[in-house]
């Protein structure tokens, strides 16, 4: 599936349309959201105060893993651990769970590349560390994904379903309560998307 | 009586002091001096027949010399809640374009004025609203909400109204209660500035500039017992605590008054007191009251038909 095969924003009058497709390409853009998403559809009906939404989402990267992002040594003359890091752009997870389990005064960074932890047991810590889940990109999708939502609906349209499940995404949100025949309103466009979806 | 004319000079800062001792010997006013880094924005209200005596200077000191139509004119510009789907774009877009004229512009965010059914605007929104020359609401893309929902925010507004929203089509007679419509200036979530959108932002201030010069004529039938710009000036002159305020705009003109942005409590008895050339204390020719921004006083100058003569 390529990023944004289909893309379909639908509402009644067709230059509100385009708002709504601008509006939604702009938080994609700010929120990195792109390249995750496969099939997108928009119903936008305003005159029954309701936004729907489905999303069928691409594969995203997998867990990181520390061995994914840095070479892990142990040294058991000095009772320690090196990491040498070959990823920079994780280091802030990386350091917050190390911090988490050896605390603060037990890890140094002698340069950017590297960080060494003090431990009894080097060669334990060095086999758990390799193994440890450092980033979690479906985590932080997911996160992603509630904040798109909430930004592209109108401001008003606060009674919310959400569901997330896979790789499929529905939303809907209106002013007034939910009925259920929206919600699988929603459910039948996702559907249709899983289908393929039509240009 | 003399014809003063808005002016917007923008050029170097040097030498720029020679343009305000001239504007002093003019009897011109200076509204505004806004200093950023080597450059200055003077907006100043020129006597007519002086007016080239000013350009020529302008152009010896290498500035430039643009009319500002919206001077002295304090515009509120309403967004529906203070939520990223409002702000910054378009909302903040609009005030920022209108300042370009020389307008003062204020973000007012409703509390609860988002959604069709549910929106509204308290009493204190309405009076703070009421207390400007214009008001701008910035509305979304919906055509029915437009016409249909939102003009109900607008109860209780006593000075004209402009509306902003995304349909272009739309005319300013469908929206209920607006006295003037722009459309393109919808909800976006990016920074105003293709084509389409930067003329519908000259569009708006055209509109808002013939709203505030219909404001002016009606005015001129009736004129105000003394100038705004000259309580400005005896303000300056008189109360000299107003030199140490730290707002962008410490004396704000409106057409027909003006925001001076000092303590109520602290400072209104020496506001009333303020005295004229001609022997009138300022609380003779204007109503002094308590602002509902920030406790600050608010001055709405009397017409001459109310006080008896003007000065």
């Amino acid at each position: 599936m390529d990023s944004l095969e289909t893309f379909v924003v639908e509402s009644a009058i067709e230059s509100e349309q385009e708002f709504y497709r601008k509006i939604i390409e702009d938080n994609l853009a700010s929120l990195k959201l792109a390249p995750a998403i496969g099939r997108i559809k928009v119903v936008l009906r305003p005159e029954d105060s309701l936004f729907q939404m489905a999303i069928i989402l691409r594969d995203v990267g997998t867990r990181v893993t520390t061995i994914d992002i840095a070479d892990v040594e142990a040294k058991p003359v000095a009772g320690e651990v090196m990491i040498s890091i070959k990823k920079e752009q994780y280091i802030p997870e990386l350091l917050g769970k190390l911090w988490e389990r050896y605390g603060k005064a037990n890890i140094s960074q002698p340069d950017r590349w590297t960080v060494a932890i003090t431990t009894d047991k080097p060669a334990e810590e060095a086999a758990f560390l390799k193994e440890m889940m450092v980033a979690d990109p479906r985590h932080r999708l997911h996160e992603n994904l509630v904040e798109f939502a909430i930004r592209a609906t109108p401001e008003g349209f606060r009674v919310r379903y959400h569901l997330y499940k896979g790789n499929r995404f529905v939303f809907v949100a209106s002013e007034e309560a939910l009925k259920h025949e929206w919600i699988e309103e929603a459910g039948a466009m996702l559907e249709e998307l899983m289908e393929g979806g039509k240009k | 009586m003399v014809v003063l004319l808005p002016y917007l000079y923008t050029g170097g800062v040097h030498k720029h002091g020679l343009l305000i001792e001239l504007m002093e010997d003019l009897g011109g006013y200076i509204i505004q001096k806004v200093v950023t880094g080597t450059e200055v924005n003077l907006i100043m209200l020129i006597p007519e027949k002086d007016l080239d005596v000013v350009k020529k200077l302008a152009g010896e000191l290498l500035g430039v010399l643009m009319e500002a139509p919206l001077t002295g004119v304090e515009i509120a510009v309403v967004s529906p809640t203070l939520a990223s789907h409002h702000l910054p774009h378009s909302a903040c877009d609009v005030a920022e374009y209108l300042r370009h004229p020389g307008a003062n512009t204020n973000m007012i965010g409703l509390a609860r004025g988002m959604g069709r059914r549910v929106s509204l605007s308290m009493d204190y929104e309405r009076k703070l609203i009421n207390e400007h020359d214009i008001a701008v609401f910035s509305f979304g893309s919906f055509s029915d909400c437009i016409t249909k929902k939102k003009p109900k925010l607008f109860e209780g507004i006593e000075i004209p109204i402009v509306v902003t929203g995304g349909p272009a089509e739309l005319k300013t007679e469908d929206v209920p209660g607006a006295d003037l419509y722009v459309g393109n200036i919808g909800r976006v979530s990016h920074r105003l500035r293709r084509t389409e959108e930067i003329e519908a932002l000259d569009k708006l201030n055209e509109g808002v500039s013939r709203i505030a010069s219909d404001i002016r004529k009606k005015q001129a039938k009736d004129p105000l017992a003394v100038l705004p710009a000259r309580v400005m000036k005896e303000i300056e002159n008189q109360v000299p605590e107003i030199r140490r305020v730290l707002s962008p705009a410490p004396l704000t003109l409106q057409l027909d008054g003006l925001r001076v942005k000092l303590p109520y409590d602290e400072f209104h008895e020496k506001i009333e007191k303020l005295e004229f050339d001609e022997g009138v204390v300022l609380s003779e020719l204007a109503n002094i009251t308590r602002s509902k921004m920030k406790n600050y006083i608010l001055i709405k100058i009397k017409s001459k038909s109310d006080v008896g003569f003007a000065i």
